[in-house]
């Protein structure tokens, strides 16, 4: 799947009311299994960003397309399936729903899109053994590790093998050894499932793993460098 | 059913407060209205008549003494079906005489003739038996009458110096009866000559013409099938002189008005704990919706759409409401039998836990709850996933 982005821009209003631009007509284009890092300091707008080509937030200006549909402007409800089947989220902080059990908590990305719980079990399953996290199903996310939770949230995310992942500092709050496990499986996705993937990033390591790294500034596409550019 | 998510128990007590002061307002009303619709049924089924003047003033007339001749004179009115001759009197004599809905009384009945009442043709025994032809000594009590003296069967119950044996307990009528003590007219009428020496004195002093016969505080007239009762009254109160006629639909009436003030609290009540209950109900829910709104920004970010949010957020409510209010039914239940056990000593029922109530509280929390999760999710799922991930973190 290609993802192509033309003059995205976002504004959010400050605690004065005042509007505060975030991003600034942002080009973006990703290959299908191309490995992208997108850098920058904090609030560059590296996570508007990643919300915009997710459908987490509705663009101001600009559009977002994957292959020959703009989704960016398809209805609220048409949008649903297309961030259900077509884009993997993985958060920063895992964003796993307290209430479910870790293995409930990846089966939920098979709920919305239709998936049967039954057919989508054995892949849950066979994502948490290669993940390491199969013997925490029946636990909450309150009794998993940090690094546990986001090993869950990340097989949550590629569950329904989608075309686009998009993973916003998934590493941010992980030790080495887990972040190279889920820099790893993020690297095998382009390689072996011909994936997508934008990774948001702060690791110099990280994004040396990337086909090429995008940096922001002030909400702008400042340069865009080669491999394990930074 | 669906499974309660986890994290939902205090959401589940909340509703369960407040369907509890729901229920247990609504008992009370219950309760209330269930004693005025049964004065007003029992006023609605006979004729009453007393005696012109005023004499004990008791029951259900405010006159004189009605002697035997008038109650022939009153059978023989076209129309009338049977007249009962009756005695009541006031337990306690030292704290009022006249008619109040709460007091005990004293009734003396003739068990020969057919309880003259349409609406209570016979009153409901609970335990042992009514008053027969030619029985002596012995009185049948009202629930709360009975359960206020722990009376039993075969107990004894002491009446102004008088010993009487208890045959019979009668089921709860939430009405007048709950407080009577229920005795062989003849007794009634002793009960009567102890208490008064004026009536005494008439008797010592020869009193003319008047036998034990001629003692009744009232009696109950029974109308025909197809007679009009309250044409019937008038009719009985131009042709037989010398005697207190209530009029049924005057009476009903009355009884209305004098109640109004009960059927406003009543109102009021009833007001107050559906806006009370569903107040809290439909808040907890609210906000129990409220706090997961990051749950709902990560379920839209996997790809739910609207409707599956709000089938989702139904259901949870659903299982929660329903816990919710039946807990509170429960817990009503509680606090209302411990209280009325408390006031059963002073022969007080305070709750009416009616089927209808308990009915009506669960679809109430049912459908509030329903409102109150819908309301919530689609404030919610107007928000971006984003948005709303951002606002539940």
């Amino acid at each position: 799947m290609v993802l192509r982005a033309t003059g995205l821009s976002k504004t959010f209003r400050g605690p004065d009311g005042r509007p505060v631009p975030v991003l600034d007509s942002v080009d973006v284009e990703v290959k299908a299994g191309e490995f992208v890092a997108v850098a920058g300091a904090s609030g560059s707008g590296k996570s508007t960003l990643l919300n915009l080509l997710g459908l987490l937030e509705p663009v101001d200006a600009g559009e977002i397309w994957l292959d020959d549909v703009c989704v960016s402007r398809l209805s609220r409800r048409a949008q649903c399936p297309v961030r259900g089947r077509s884009i993997g989220y993985v958060f920063q902080s895992s964003l796993l729903i307290a209430g479910l059990t870790a293995l409930d908590n990846v089966l939920l990305a098979a709920r919305y899109v239709g998936r049967p719980r039954r057919e989508a079990l054995p892949a849950a399953r066979a994502l948490m053994e290669r993940l390491g996290v199969a013997h925490r199903s029946g636990h909450y996310p309150a009794q998993l590790s940090g690094g546990e939770q986001q090993r869950v949230a990340y097989c949550r995310a590629v569950l329904n093998a989608p075309p686009l992942v998009l993973a916003d500092e998934p590493t941010g709050n992980l030790d080495e050894g887990h972040a190279g496990v889920i820099l790893a499986e993020l690297r095998g996705l382009c390689r072996d499932r011909g994936a997508s993937v934008i990774l948001v990033t702060h690791r110099a390591d990280a994004a040396a793993l990337a086909d090429r790294t995008l940096r922001l500034r002030g909400g702008r596409l400042e340069s865009e460098g080669g491999e394990g550019t930074t | 059913m669906r499974r309660l998510p986890r994290g939902y128990l205090f959401t589940v007590l909340g509703i369960a407060v407040g369907v509890a002061g729901l229920v247990a307002l609504g008992a009370m009303a219950e309760r209330i209205t269930r004693f005025i619709d049964g004065g007003d049924r029992f006023v609605l089924g006979q004729i009453s008549v007393a005696g012109e003047g005023m004499g004990m003033g008791t029951g259900f007339t405010a006159g004189g003494l009605l002697r035997a001749s008038k109650i022939e004179q009153i059978a023989r009115v076209p129309g009338v079906a049977a007249v009962q001759g009756q005695v009541m009197l006031p337990l306690n004599p030292t704290t009022s005489q006249f008619l109040t809905l709460t007091q005990e009384l004293i009734m003396g009945v003739d068990p020969g003739v057919a309880m003259p009442n349409r609406q209570y043709r016979e009153l409901p025994v609970r335990h042992g038996r009514f008053l027969r032809p030619g029985d002596r000594g012995v009185a049948v009590v009202g629930s709360d009458f009975g359960a206020s003296r722990g009376l039993r069967v075969g107990g004894r119950l002491e009446l102004s110096g008088r010993a009487f044996e208890v045959v019979g307990v009668l089921d709860k009528t939430l009405t007048a009866p709950d407080r009577f003590a229920i005795v062989p007219l003849d007794d009634g009428r002793e009960l009567w000559l102890r208490r008064d020496p004026l009536l005494v004195q008439v008797f010592a002093g020869g009193a003319g013409a008047m036998s034990r016969a001629d003692l009744n505080t009232g009696a109950a007239v029974a109308w025909a099938d197809g007679v009009d009762p309250d044409a019937l009254a008038r009719r009985i109160q131009a042709e037989v002189a010398g005697v207190n006629v209530t009029i049924p639909g005057e009476l009903s009436r009355l009884l209305r008005e004098s109640t109004a003030f009960f059927s406003a609290l009543l109102f009021g009540i009833g007001v107050l704990g559906l806006v009370i209950g569903g107040l809290s109900l439909s808040n907890t829910v609210a906000a129990a919706v409220f706090e997961r709104i990051r749950d709902f920004g990560i379920k839209r970010a996997l790809g739910a759409t609207d409707l599956q949010l709000l089938r989702e957020i139904l259901g949870e409510a659903l299982v929660v409401s329903v816990s919710g209010g039946a807990l509170g039914v429960g817990l009503a239940l509680a606090v209302g039998a411990l209280v009325d056990w408390r006031v059963l000593r002073e022969g007080q029922q305070l709750f009416l836990f009616s089927p209808r109530l308990l009915g009506f509280a669960l679809v109430f929390s049912v459908i509030l709850g329903g409102l109150a999760a819908t309301y919530a999710t689609l404030r919610i799922v107007r928000l971006s996933p984003a948005e709303a991930i951002r606002r539940g973190a």
